[in-house]
């Protein structure tokens, strides 16, 4: 890999970084808000999965991978999310 | 045979077949008396058929671990036995004690055998599995203890190879989880904590190690695939198994009188107890895909193969029926506990014990392998054994849903003694299965003395 | 990544590969398999006591939780930085970025243990309640997880020094990576879930 490729490799990871960051600080600032509700536990599901997305195709390079262990990492995220959905929609009054 | 001292292992095996014979006809008495109440009866009452049969069964896969051990050791190694004399002392000395004991259990009674034999200075009888006399558990610790110095001297002075520091670590492991049984709380809670201490460390954790480095060790034999590949896998299966192992001895704790969190915990780890399992069969037959030779003794590998199919579905699949604490409240102790046990030791243990015996009998009898004639006769062995168990698993888990059924779940739950009167027609099926265990054994037996002109099986 | 194939075609993305060791990825999903299970159930559980869990989460330090959401991801960034550094053929500059990452995760423990400490002060147990069983069991199975994590970048950090890593030996290096990633991807899930979701 040139030392260009190098430079952009870094600094992609260095953007996905900060956001995965600011991702964070919704994340935190809407527990401190004491928000709730359906809506809310989606919005904060949807947010929990674009950062794994993140970390699973980009900083563990599964991006990269053969088909079969993306869809295996990936489907673990979104079935567990999916679990945790189901159940937060059983739980509602 | 590479090395002179591997010979020692030689009737450690002979032993362990013996005794397996011992536990089957016990394990037909005592199937018998679930239909037949007063079999043999004031001769062999069923609690001592039962700790006959129980008892036998760990002696015996004991001495085929310590037989294992001492063929497998030097070769890995590549040196000599550290002090083979020792090794042949012990030998006498575990099968004199072994002997001793059973002979106890059969002519005295429960009691007076604990008066005899020093249950009254520290008392560690009367408990299941580990109803040993004092002095007999003394003897196993004496045994063991001399056994696993002769071993780790051996591994010490040779080759390290990850097979031999798994194998140890399980060896290790199964004498220093023994030193529980000594200890007996008067508190009842406590003591079923050390009980399975003993017991759920042994079968689901440290001799899993055991088993992965044995039939580890016999693929190697008999596919010549790389080390480097059976090592890594050697390496996931046992932090799996450790791991799922040892938290999920929770599943142990549900109605013990322990906290209510280990309903959680057991339920959730012991739930992925059959992963390594699972691992192991999958490690298996890829090993076995990407032979690098044809071994002549396919005998061996279908046993290595079998291994790992029925400790999957035994332990793992079996095991996972009633692991989870909502199932176990109502299955707790029924004839489901019952299949779940007798499949999940000969998948395990008794197949990967055989799996060893069917590679190195033939070399310590000086052959690469057994004639085809035997082979083909120790083949039917194995799918009559395991058919066999199969059908005895089943009857068993039929029993187990009907008795959880009529006992416990419907709405005019009958009593204990009623319910046994209800599923008597799967004990005596379970019987039936067992007579044919029991030829299959025969068969098994038998091959080792066929003759073929002593043409030994080419490829 | 193999540097020789980009350099010759650009254009055309490399064959495939799981960046590690196939070992560790059977691990992984192992990994992921129990915390899953421990997702669903904590979750299963909650929706039979809404109420109950909502007042025993708002008790729970978020700002802790935030900030060791960071340390975790931050730690992450530092180990992709040295995986891509030994790519580069600067294995030794990578040992740095090694270094940060166990002081981010250094924090992680210190601050997981302070979160402990208070919670112990307040009389929480694993026998309190079914919220505090889960969210005791949970974050310490995960920073057990931490603990295992910092010593594989422990490992890491003393081959690099010694120059083992270079973009012909990728392996030992992008093995305990994707372990430490997976380490922060499961606490991507549990910081919402148990922290803050209500």
């Amino acid at each position: 890999m040139s030392h260009a490729s190098h430079a952009i490799a870094d600094r992609r990871s260095t953007l996905l970084w900060l956001a995965l960051l600011a991702a964070t600080a919704l994340t935190w600032a809407i527990g401190e808000g004491h928000a709730s509700g359906p809506a809310i536990a989606a919005l904060l599901l949807a947010v929990a999965m674009a950062k794994g997305t993140v970390v699973i195709l980009d900083f563990m390079a599964l991006a990269r991978a053969p088909l079969l262990w993306r869809i295996a990492l990936l489907g673990w995220l979104a079935l567990v999310c999916a679990l945790i959905g189901l159940a937060y929609w059983k739980g509602m009054p | 045979m590479k090395y002179q001292s591997q010979a020692v292992a030689l009737p450690y095996f002979v032993a362990a077949i013996g005794l397996f014979v011992g536990q089957i006809l016990f394990g037909l008495v005592m199937g018998l008396q679930y239909v037949v109440g007063d079999f043999l009866f004031p001769e062999i009452p069923f609690n001592v058929a039962r700790m006959v049969h129980t008892n036998l069964l760990i002696v015996w896969l004991l001495f085929g671990f310590m037989g294992a051990a001492y063929y497998l050791v030097p070769e890995e190694s590549e040196t000599e036995l550290y002090c083979p004399r020792l090794a042949q002392a012990l030998f006498w000395v575990f099968l004199a004690a072994g002997a001793l004991t059973i002979l106890g259990y059969l002519l005295v009674d429960y009691a007076t055998l604990a008066k005899y034999t020093g249950n009254d200075v520290l008392a560690t009888m009367g408990r299941e599995f580990l109803e040993q006399p004092l002095l007999t558990k003394i003897g196993i610790v004496v045994v063991a203890l001399a056994f696993l110095f002769n071993i780790t001297m051996t591994v010490l002075k040779g080759r390290k190879t990850s097979i031999t520091v798994v194998l140890l670590l399980g060896l290790w492991g199964l004498a220093i989880f023994f030193l529980f049984s000594f200890y007996n709380p008067t508190n009842l809670v406590l003591d079923k904590f050390y009980w399975w201490w003993v017991v759920h460390l042994w079968v689901e954790g440290v001799w899993e190690l055991i088993m992965a480095a044995l039939l580890a060790f016999v693929l190697i034999k008999v596919t010549g695939v790389d080390r480097e590949v059976i090592d890594k896998w050697l390496y996931v299966i046992i932090a799996l198994a450790l791991v799922t192992g040892i938290i999920g001895t929770g599943h142990h704790y549900y109605w013990i009188g322990a906290p209510g969190y280990w309903q959680w915990w057991g339920s959730i780890f012991s739930a992925l107890e059959p992963i390594p399992f699972f691992a192991m069969t999958v490690f298996a037959f890829n090993m076995v895909n990407r032979r690098r030779r044809e071994h002549p003794n396919k005998a061996a590998v279908l046993w290595a193969l079998g291994t790992g199919v029925m400790a999957f579905l035994g332990a793992g699949v079996w095991g996972f029926l009633h692991t989870l604490a909502p199932v176990n409240y109502y299955t707790h102790g029924s004839q489901i506990t019952a299949a779940h046990g007798h499949m999940a030791f000969y998948g395990a243990y008794v197949m990967v014990v055989i799996t060893i015996i069917s590679y190195a009998m033939p070399i310590l009898r000086g052959r690469a392998c057994n004639s085809r004639k035997a082979q083909v006769l120790e083949m039917w062995s194995f799918w009559l054994m395991t058919i066999a168990m199969v059908f005895i698993t089943l009857f068993l888990t039929a029993a187990g849903i009907l008795q959880v059924w009529l006992q416990r779940i419907s709405d005019s739950p009958m009593p204990f003694m009623a319910v046994q009167g209800q599923v008597s027609l799967f004990y005596w099926l379970r019987e039936i299965s067992g007579v044919i265990f029991l030829i299959g054994l025969i068969a098994y037996l038998v091959s080792f003395f066929v003759k073929d002109g002593d043409k030994p099986a080419t490829t | 990544m193999h540097a020789a194939k980009h350099t010759l075609s650009p254009s055309l993305p490399a064959e495939p590969r799981l960046a590690g060791d196939l070992a560790i990825w059977i691990f992984i999903l192992a990994e992921l398999l129990a915390f899953g299970l421990f997702f669903a159930a904590y979750a299963f559980a909650r929706a039979h006591d809404p109420a109950l869990f909502a007042a025993e989460q708002e008790a729970l330090n978020r700002n802790a939780g935030a900030i060791n959401t960071a340390l975790l991801l931050t730690a992450s960034y530092f180990v992709v930085r040295a995986v891509h550094a030994a790519e580069a053929g600067r294995g030794r500059q990578g040992a740095r970025w090694l270094l940060a990452a166990l002081g981010c995760a250094g924090g992680f423990v210190v601050i997981k243990l302070a979160e402990y400490a208070a919670a112990f002060d307040a009389g929480i147990s694993l026998s309190s309640s079914t919220f505090h069983m889960f969210y005791l069991s949970l974050t310490f199975f995960h920073f057990m997880h931490v603990l295992l994590g910092m010593v594989i970048l422990g490992a890491l950090w003393l081959n690099a020094r010694r120059g083992r890593y270079g973009p012909r030996d990728m392996n030992g290096i992008e093995t305990g990576a994707a372990y430490w990633h997976m380490v922060d991807l499961v606490w991507l899930v549990l910081f919402p879930l148990v922290y803050v979701i209500r």
